[in-house]
């Protein structure tokens, strides 16, 4: 008997067990506007296969002023979670709205979905109607030289105009320098009816300057043209402000401030190995978090002492946009025991508070094992380096400047390469140089071949004695003519015989030109020469001034 | 009575010079960088800048948290003194510690780093006259080529080759410039609302090319190129001190 009741309640006993259902709910936006439509979806997850739910939207019973409807469900076979999804319009009033509990109806169990809360609040920004704005938020207060503000650009849109984009932003402020990341920094507002774009400004000079940005959104007013597109159109914003910049006040700075503005925090010390053996190194990252100039600020300088010898390594860019700053120094224990890496203080200056304040790393403990050298010495920083090998003078930090006294120096650090007198002194030299050169090359080449003012020299008398034989022609001056074309053919004839001009008679002026007429040139040389010896005059010579005029020419040719 | 007078002043300045020289590096020692460097300024301005006082100002400017002056005056230091170890030093420090950028330098900038631009520039005059005049001389006079000469144009010629590569480098390297404003935008295009592609920020040292429209053409450290406006920049060449670029109060 008893072994029967035993299996009955085997059997009996997984039907009594209720399945464990667990249902957690989402409204987006989280906070609704007064009138905002949201979604509201339940997930249920439950050991059970469930299924799809039955008549789910007929069990709800909103608040009064709230209108709630079931919008569809997701749901597999076999599967034991299943999603609810309600769409609906956060009343018109402010407050806390409470939508009552509600069964869930699937197949094989019915589900208490637990009350749920909305929020409806004035502050969330969101618009029903109106058309869509932009808004610039920068901080409203002194700025300073050298830190990085954090502005943004709010544009928000309503119910009848929804902002879906944004390009153009363009920022004109003398004395500060503008900068944005691009499209991956707009991000959706909340309520998905605008976005918000940011960017850093910052002010590199002192002064009051006119900050002026201006862009473009894209608005979607809402006008169904087809079921499958909508119309959009661009619209411009422009922002003017007038911004006072100052300098980070002198008094107060502390010695190790290197020019770090904003509101930064430290966090704990990450180390890369807190048990150590003497000589041996190890990591010691400090991140810097918070809001400021991170990227201008120069790592703290760390001095080292008996029980460490500390360097700082090579740190890699950070990211714009990452909000934080990374220092990392290599950390060598010369002792061993129980020692603490050192307290590492950082001056920073709080725009707000306009006060330098300080931020400080602490320590942390280490275990550093084996034995204290004879003499501690740091060998090398790099953990890679031969054993043995010869250490090379490491330099790190900044070196101990020393100046020498009443040394004269330079006003300026011109190279000689900008030097005019260096270059005119140069070319002038270069230029004598080639002149000189040319010169006495062109004197050296006529040297060598005299002939060329031979006959150059030739080529001239021969043209000024035909010219006087047509002055003489023209003046019905026999004589004259004669003389002339004589002494024009001896000048002609004398380059090519290698002869005096006055040397030659006319048969050599007949060598010269083989196809000259005999008769006519002993005419003419009688006429030229034979006068003071009685000879007739020269009338028959010039009535054969052609012939004349034709050796002539030839002889000119060949000179 | 003015002999007198000058003597006195002259006294007086040799006993003082030492006096402010060692003014500045107590100062700096006991962590005063500004008093230190007001003391060098001060002293660069009255005799004019060497490579050790460059070097001293940088320091102090780097406490100060100066990155871009105190790359000026590191980069001008090693112009007048190429090995300065205070200046390298706190190039290395800032390339390291302060997150600054600076160009890998070529071989030819390396070379031409060796000995300096300008005596780089006298080895090549040097070179080039010696060759020319080793040719022309003999042609001229109309005469053999003599020992001398052969030996005072190979000489001449290997000098001026030589010279070339340290030209070309000093030419590259003195075509650089240090960002001196907070945060600068690396534009597209030379225009004031030109597209920013990327930053570059203080210290930062560039290649500088052609200049248009109030913007230089840089090619930062890791190769990329874009616009950058020229007042945000100063050249390593052609100055003593670095420039003011603070805005003057208005009375």
């Amino acid at each position: 008997m008893r072994a029967f009741f035993a299996i009955l309640a085997a059997f009996v006993a997984p039907s009594l067990v209720q399945a464990e259902n667990h249902v957690t709910w989402e409204i987006t936006p989280p906070v609704c506007g007064p009138g905002q439509p949201f979604r509201l979806q339940v997930r249920i997850e439950s050991d059970d296969v469930l299924g799809p739910a039955n008549q789910v939207g007929k069990e709800i019973k909103p608040p009064r002023g709230m209108a709630l409807r079931f919008s569809g469900q997701l749901f597999r076979a076999n599967a034991t979670e299943a999603t609810l999804n309600f769409s609906g319009v956060a009343p018109e009033d402010e407050g806390t709205y409470v939508l009552p509990g509600f069964n869930a109806r699937f197949p094989s169990q019915v589900v208490a979905v637990p009350a749920i809360t909305l929020i409806v609040s004035g502050k969330t920004g969101y618009r029903k109607e109106g058309r869509a704005r932009a808004e610039l938020v920068l901080p409203d207060r002194t700025f300073y030289v050298g830190e990085k503000i954090a502005g943004r650009v709010v544009m928000r849109g309503s119910e009848q105009e929804t902002v879906t984009g944004t390009f153009g932003l363009e920022c004109e402020a003398e004395g500060f320098n503008f900068q944005t990341e691009g499209s991956a920094f707009t991000q959706p507002l909340q309520d998905g009816l605008g976005l918000t774009k940011t960017f850093d400004l910052t002010p590199i000079r002192a002064g009051q300057g006119e900050f002026n940005l201006s862009g473009i959104m894209l608005v979607n007013t809402g006008d169904r043209i087809s079921s499958l597109s909508t119309s959009g159109r661009d619209r411009p914003f422009n922002f003017r402000r007038k911004l006072t910049v100052e300098h980070v006040p002198e008094t107060g700075r502390p010695a190790d401030w290197g020019g770090s503005i904003g509101k930064l925090e430290a966090t704990p010390p990450d180390l890369s190995n807190r048990f150590p053996e003497v000589g041996e190194p190890i990591k010691l990252k400090l991140t810097l978090v918070g809001e400021g100039n991170l990227e201008r600020i120069v790592a703290p300088e760390l001095p080292g002492s008996d029980s460490w010898d500390i360097a700082l390594a090579p740190e890699l860019r950070q990211r714009r946009g990452e909000g934080r700053r990374t220092f990392i120094y290599t950390l060598v224990p010369r002792l061993p025991g129980d020692l603490k890496t050192p307290v590492i203080r950082f001056a920073t200056f709080n725009p707000d508070s306009k006060k330098f304040e300080s931020v400080e790393f602490i320590s942390v403990a280490v275990k550093v094992s084996g034995n204290a050298p004879a003499k501690v010495e740091l060998v090398t920083m790099d953990p890679s380096a031969k054993i043995g090998a010869p250490a090379a003078k490491m330099i790190t930090g900044l070196l101990t400047p020393t100046v020498a006294a009443g040394t004269k120096g330079v006003a300026k650090i011109e190279p000689l390469a900008a030097s005019q007198p260096f270059w005119l002194s140069n070319s002038a030299a270069l230029v004598t140089l080639l002149l000189a050169t040319l010169v006495i090359s062109v004197v050296g080449y006529f040297a060598a071949h005299p002939e060329i003012l031979i006959r150059r020299r030739a080529r001239g008398a021969l043209r000024r004695h035909r010219a006087a034989a047509l002055e003489a022609q023209r003046r019905q001056d026999y004589a004259a003519y004669a003389r002339a074309i004589t002494q024009g053919l001896r000048a002609g004839a004398a380059p090519l015989l290698q002869a005096e001009p006055l040397a030659l008679t006319q048969s050599d002026i007949l060598r010269a030109l083989p196809s000259a007429n005999l008769t006519l040139l002993t005419a003419v040389f009688l006429a030229a020469d034979g006068a003071k010896y009685g000879a007739k005059d020269g009338a028959q010579a010039i009535a054969e001034d052609a012939q004349l005029q034709a050796m002539l020419n030839t002889l000119e040719a060949q000179l | 009575m003015s002999r007198f007078l000058t003597l006195l002043g002259l006294c007086f300045w040799g006993v003082t010079a030492p006096l402010r020289a060692g003014v500045g590096e107590a100062a700096y020692e006991r962590g005063d960088y500004v008093e230190a460097l007001q003391t060098w300024r001060a002293q660069a301005e009255q005799n004019g800048v060497t490579a050790e006082l460059l070097a001293a100002i940088g320091n102090a400017e780097w406490k100060l948290g100066h990155k871009g002056r105190a790359m000026i005056c590191w980069e001008r230091a090693l112009l007048l003194s190429p090995r300065n170890p205070v200046a390298l030093a706190g190039i290395k420090h800032a390339q390291g510690a302060g997150g600054t950028d600076r160009p890998t330098q070529t071989w030819s900038e390396n070379y031409a780093a060796f000995l300096g631009a300008d005596l780089w520039l006298i080895l090549g005059a040097l070179g080039f006259w010696g060759t020319l005049l080793a040719v022309l001389v003999p042609k001229l006079r109309r005469q053999p080529m003599g020992d001398w000469t052969q030996r005072i144009l190979i000489t001449s010629a290997t000098l001026f080759a030589l010279s070339i590569p340290g030209l070309y480098g000093a030419y590259t390297l003195a075509s650089r410039a240090v960002v001196r404003r907070t945060d600068v935008a690396v534009k597209l295009t030379p225009t004031v609302l030109g597209e920013a592609l990327n930053g570059t920020a203080e210290g930062d040292v560039l290649r500088t090319g052609r200049k248009f429209n109030g913007h230089t053409f840089i090619t930062s450290a890791d190769g990329k190129g874009g616009w950058v406006k020229s007042t945000e920049l100063e050249p390593i060449w052609g100055g003593g001190l670095p420039i003011n670029l603070d805005q003057m109060q208005a009375p």
